[in-house]
């Protein structure tokens, strides 16, 4: 059975674009352009990891993070932010974020991520 | 002159004039007391020679020796009298009636002698006697009434010299110094002008400063600061450009990333699965990459425009799309700063004859602010609004903590800033470009509740003014 990957962004061609790229590597790949509608899938179904935009109109990055591990513990979250700023950083790492990127994002670097989550 | 030395000058001249008019009293005081002291000698010796003439009449009535010894007596005291106090008789009557008076006395004193001699039966003798003594007589009663005349017109005189010395003083103090103080505080109120108008950005001088004193100083001063603000006015736009670039740096690098990382990845996708995307999706991909490279073209030309010193390049516009145009360039930064924006933009604005830039910068300034006076995050609402007589209104009202009443008045002033981290030249530039445009800014503003800016720019069109200008 392959891995499900949720990804969250509120621009459209950053989740086609990823979504292009993870499925070409097998993965199923679900995505969302807002955090609400990315928690309201989060009820039906459990994903193996979820990658999520940090900052976003209404739901941001951090309440996902902090959602999904609430409810799944052991689903892994990789965060995506436009800056890496200090603060955001360690309130993603303190909220068990599994990774964390910064604009604009390598793919190679973000599918080693993903294989890494998915191995442990 | 300076007023230093006015002020120390017309002291020297009271005062002299002061001691003039003691000296001048003193002198009459003297001249009083030496005739005085006269008239007093005069009356003892007329006294002394009324005692002689009542001898004589006597001798001549009753022909006794005793009485002519009398007269001898009386005549030897006079000259006595009269060596003991002859300086201060010839100081007031001269050497010359002194000399008389000696010799009438003598002459008196002969008379009697002969008198004495011919044993007083010479009548001739006796005539020659009254003769003499009514002379004598004459001389005293005169000189005394004389000096007692000299003293009532030296008191009469020294009263009214007093009089218009005092008028005089009166007169120097009162209108001199009223002269000199107005011409002081015309000076004054020449510069507190001068600097009120410098305060509200008219860089203005005071062209002929004929006065070479400390006030003539202040005013070239004055003038030379008035120009070198002039000349570091325009440094001063500039640096405050800066100083609201640094501030918009954020947002707009947000603005930059995403296009960026969109393109990034659109070009990492495309190298790595070229083969496998059909013709329809790589023109697709291409298309959205010069889409995105288009979205940041346009955010790096809006920063130099933003940047760019420029002088105020009149056009005509509609104040609608400029304020849409800065909140462009701000958008990220109060999405950031969790700010919830309310526009409200009246429909058929007349239009208006601004420099666009410059409204914008006077926008983004005014919004900076209150973004920074809302933190952690506040409403702010942005209204274009017609008013009476061909106006047109901004209004930018925010629900931050608000403006001190005791900071209100110097809001606008350069440098003047209540956070740590302001130049202080945001409003004061963004007061300086309104006015420019014949506009008007103000403020108003409740602790605690927040703070409303209005701007009111003159409507173009109908106000002819306006369209002379550059």
């Amino acid at each position: 059975m392959s891995n499900k990957i949720m990804v969250v962004d509120d621009e459209k061609i950053v989740v086609d674009m990823a979504k292009m790229a993870l499925e070409h590597d097998g993965y199923v790949v679900e995505t969302f352009l807002s955090g609400e509608s990315a928690l309201a899938r989060l009820k039906e179904e459990t994903f193996d990891v979820v990658v999520t935009d940090f900052k976003m109109k209404g739901i941001d990055g951090m309440e996902v993070l902090r959602t999904v591990k609430e409810q799944y513990p052991k689903t892994k979250v990789i965060m995506i932010t436009a800056f890496a700023n200090l603060d955001t950083a360690i309130e993603a790492l303190r909220g068990d974020v599994f990774d964390f990127f910064p604009k604009p994002v390598k793919i190679k670097e973000l599918k080693a991520s993903i294989e890494r989550a998915l191995e442990k | 002159m300076k007023i230093e030395h006015k002020i120390l000058y017309s002291y020297f001249f009271n005062v002299a004039f002061i001691v003039l008019i003691g000296i001048f009293a003193l002198q009459n005081m003297n001249q009083v007391l030496a005739k005085l002291r006269f008239v007093e000698i005069s009356d003892d010796l007329n006294a002394s020679f009324l005692e002689m003439r009542i001898s004589e009449k006597n001798y001549l009535l009753y022909r006794d020796e005793k009485w002519i010894a009398n007269i001898h007596e009386n005549i030897n005291d006079s000259m006595k009298a009269i060596e003991a106090t002859k300086d201060d008789i010839s100081r007031v009557i001269g050497e010359n009636n002194l000399q008389l008076l000696r010799s009438y006395l003598d002459e008196y004193s002969k008379v009697i002698d002969e008198i004495d001699k011919s044993g007083g039966k010479d009548p001739r003798l006796e005539t020659e006697l009254r003769t003499v003594g009514g002379k004598l007589r004459d001389f005293f009663r005169n000189k005394t009434q004389l000096e007692r005349q000299k003293v009532n017109d030296i008191i009469s005189n020294a009263k009214s010299v007093l009089f218009i010395s005092f008028l005089c003083i009166l007169f120097l103090a009162v209108v001199l110094g009223r002269i000199v103080s107005k011409k002081i505080v015309v000076s004054l109120r020449e510069i507190e002008g001068l600097a009120l108008s410098i305060a509200e950005g008219n860089f203005r001088k005071i062209e002929d400063v004929t006065s070479k004193d400390e006030l003539g100083s202040v005013i070239l001063a004055i003038n030379r600061m008035s120009e070198e603000l002039e000349d570091r006015g325009e440094e001063i736009i500039q640096a405050k450009k800066l100083a609201s670039l640094g501030v918009l740096t954020a947002g707009v690098a947000h603005e930059l990333i995403n296009p960026l990382n969109n393109i990034s990845m659109i070009t990492q996708n495309s190298l790595e699965l070229y083969d496998y995307m059909s013709k329809e999706k790589r023109l697709a991909l291409l298309n959205r990459v010069a889409e995105e490279t288009k979205r940041m073209e346009e955010v790096v030309r809006n920063l130099l425009d933003f940047s760019k010193a420029r002088e105020a390049k009149l056009r005509e516009a509609n104040i609608n799309d400029i304020v849409r145009k800065s909140m462009q360039l701000m958008e990220n930064t109060l999405e950031l700063s969790n700010i919830e924006l309310i526009l409200k933009f009246e429909r058929n604005l007349p239009r208006v004859r601004v420099d666009e830039h410059q409204i914008e910068q006077v926008m983004v300034n005014l919004i900076v602010n209150a973004s920074q006076a809302m933190t952690p995050g506040g409403k702010l609402s942005i209204e274009t609004k017609k008013g009476d007589e061909d106006k047109v209104y901004i209004y930018v009202k925010d629900t931050g903590q608000g403006i001190p009443p005791e900071y209100l008045p110097n809001i606008f002033d350069p440098f003047f800033s209540t956070k740590s981290s302001g130049t202080g030249l945001g409003l004061s530039v963004s007061y300086g470009i309104i006015k420019n445009h014949k506009g008007n800014i103000w403020v108003e503003s409740t602790v605690g509740v927040g703070t409303t800016f209005t701007i009111e720019l003159p409507a173009y069109g109908r106000t002819k003014e306006v369209k002379d200008e550059q």
